[in-house]
């Protein structure tokens, strides 16, 4: 179960680097990609809340 | 609240909920928000809807960290009227509890009025403008029957709520995977937004409106209290909570503004539309904004168009009912710390849930339930409401208290917030926001929290663009404010308690109880040290 979590925020950090690397392609858009930006950046967060979680279960007492 | 009290054998909450549980108590009702808030935001923010979201969002999170922080440190019952009663003293806690009360009610209202609108996509005979009386007379049943169930102690079991909660997040990450993957157009999110950016009047209106979508941050502090260690467990689950929520947010507005249609749609005239162009002034739509996105999405629309209404429908019910009985709670607990009468206190004497409570937020639910539909039932009222407050309809009338409720209610907690860190800084807090600027008051060490007053600038300006927006959120917020003030001074003029000051209480010994009833008990033993060493710090330089 813990890796299946992995797998998923590692595919969650994943999709917000590809929004945000889009994003920044687009950057002349202006201020129409700032909530995308946004997007990509609390998704990388929630990835890596996850992954500081399940490595906060795997380790030993 | 005074430590002779909380030692009385009364009965307590069991702490059972676990992490997962805990995440989806806060899912199942702060995740159904985005089912009300999208339409309606899209109605008004046009193509700043994207922005409307990330500003309430951006607020929002400040919100939930704020709600984090002091849920983890004093998980009691009561959350943010508990908080700011102990941070600005009686008075203020009332109104923010008060503030609280009106959105529950609200909640009540406005989420069976959306859990029909979505029904109403698989059963037309339920749809607002063509059947206004049946529409009421179902979320009226919906409303009285959510009372019933809660006075006779039946409540959705947490597993239910865990059910719910994965099958909506499992199917809102697909519809919104599949959505970018196969519908959206980055050019046409552009598009939308270079050419059909709002006037500053409909994007304040818009930003209110979106707030709507992230209210219900009291059920982090529900949760708390029936949480076991719940300064662990809290800070883990909220964190989750809150990113999840604003991914969902920020994801579907870009999404809708970007959407190219798997269906073509069409106007009046028979001229092609964009998909948010389906909801300015027309509040069936705006009800069921998400069923109407999932729609939409090619191929995986077909089977999303028979489920998502219903999983909709299903989680706006839950959300409604929690309504009912945080109400329920939220008075309780006002009442044992003396800011409502002890009226609210009485439980059935066989089912032992507090039936007068119950009642009495029910009934104000169902008036303003007839004040929302009265447009729709009758005319001459519509005429009156186009005269008096720009024509709103019924669901835009309970989402401007709901705007102005929560609003109110988290300016008072970020308040609360900053007094507690001043006052109160020898409670551990396992949880800390971040951004501190470390000082000194009073030979203690503090950290001020610059997130809150961020936070604080943020809420009120929502408070401001609610005032300035909302005919009828301007009258009806206020009002009920006053009404609560008034009911307040009242009551404590009769009891003899202080009117403006506040009560004497014993926090000190108040804390520990919470502490060690919560099973923090090396959060408590790090509270009792510092107490000790305060005290002989001030004992040595006296």
């Amino acid at each position: 179960m813990l890796v299946l979590r992995g797998v998923l925020a590692v595919a969650m950090i994943l999709c917000g680097l590809a929004i945000l690397a889009r994003m920044l392609m687009t950057v002349a858009a202006g201020f129409a990609v700032l909530p995308g930006i946004v997007l990509a950046a609390a998704m990388i967060a929630l990835g890596a809340h996850r992954i500081s979680l399940i490595l906060r279960a795997r380790r030993p007492v | 609240m005074s430590a002779a009290k909380s030692k009385s054998p009364e009965p307590e909450l069991r702490r059972t909920v676990t992490p997962w549980g805990s995440f989806a108590w806060g899912y199942s009702d702060v995740g159904a928000d985005i089912f009300v808030g999208l339409g309606l935001v899209l109605a008004w923010a046009a193509g700043a809807s994207n922005v409307a979201f990330l500003f309430a969002g951006v607020v929002y999170v400040c919100i939930g960290l704020a709600y984090t922080e002091l849920a983890s440190t004093y998980p009691v019952a009561g959350g943010g009227q508990y908080f700011v009663m102990r941070g600005l003293g009686d008075l203020f806690g009332f109104i923010a509890g008060w503030a609280v009360l009106l959105d529950f009610t609200i909640d009540v209202t406005l989420f069976s009025w959306s859990s029909v609108d979505y029904t109403s996509q698989l059963l037309p005979a339920l749809v607002n403008s063509i059947h206004p009386w049946l529409h009421f007379i179902v979320v009226l049943g919906l409303v009285l029957g959510l009372c019933l169930l809660n006075m006779m102690g039946v409540r959705e079991s947490t597993a239910f709520n865990g059910f719910v909660s994965a099958l909506d997040v499992l199917s809102e990450t697909l519809i919104l995977c599949l959505g970018f993957l196969f519908a959206f157009r980055p050019e046409l999110l552009i598009h939308t937004m270079q050419f059909s950016w709002p006037a500053p009047y409909q994007l304040m209106l818009g930003t209110s409106l979106a707030i709507v979508s992230f209210v219900g941050l009291e059920s982090i502090s529900q949760a708390a209290q029936e949480t076991q260690r719940p300064a662990s467990i809290i800070p883990r689950t909220s964190v989750a909570l809150i990113l999840t929520i604003l991914i969902f947010a920020l994801a579907y507005s870009n999404l809708a503004l970007g959407l190219h249609p798997w269906h073509p749609i069409t106007g009046p005239n028979g001229h092609p539309m964009q998909f948010w162009q389906i909801f300015p002034h027309n509040a069936d739509n705006q009800g069921k904004a998400v069923a109407l996105l999932a729609e939409q999405v090619p191929y995986y629309g077909a089977f999303a168009a028979l489920y998502v209404p219903v999983l909709g429908a299903v989680l706006l019910l839950i959300s409604s009912n929690s309504g009912v009985f945080g109400s329920s709670r939220i008075a309780y607990a006002m009442s044992t710390a003396n800011l409502l009468p002890a009226l609210f206190q009485r439980v059935h004497a066989r089912y032992r849930t507090p039936v007068i409570s119950i009642v009495f937020f029910s009934s104000i639910a169902v008036i303003e339930l007839i004040f929302a539909a009265l447009p729709a039932l009758f005319p001459s009222a519509s005429a009156l409401y186009s005269r008096f407050f720009h024509g709103e309809n019924g669901l835009e009338f309970l989402a401007d208290l709901y705007a102005f409720g929560a609003a109110t209610s988290y300016s008072f907690v970020f308040l609360g917030l900053i007094a507690l860190r001043l006052r109160d800084p020898l409670s551990p807090r396992k949880f800390k926001i971040p951004l501190n600027i470390p000082m000194r008051v009073a030979g203690e060490r503090v950290d001020f929290p610059v997130i809150a007053v961020i936070g604080f600038i943020g809420i009120f300006s929502i408070l401001l663009f609610t005032l300035r927006t909302h005919a009828l959120g301007r009258i009806f917020g206020p009002t009920w404010l006053v009404l609560g003030v008034i009911l307040y001074l009242l009551y404590r003029h009769h009891r003899r308690l202080p009117l403006l000051r506040s009560q004497r209480r014993h926090w000190r010994t108040d804390q520990i109880d919470i502490l060690r009833r919560a099973g923090e008990l090396e959060l408590m033993d790090e509270y009792i040290a510092n107490l000790k060493a305060s005290d002989a710090r001030r004992a040595k330089q006296t």
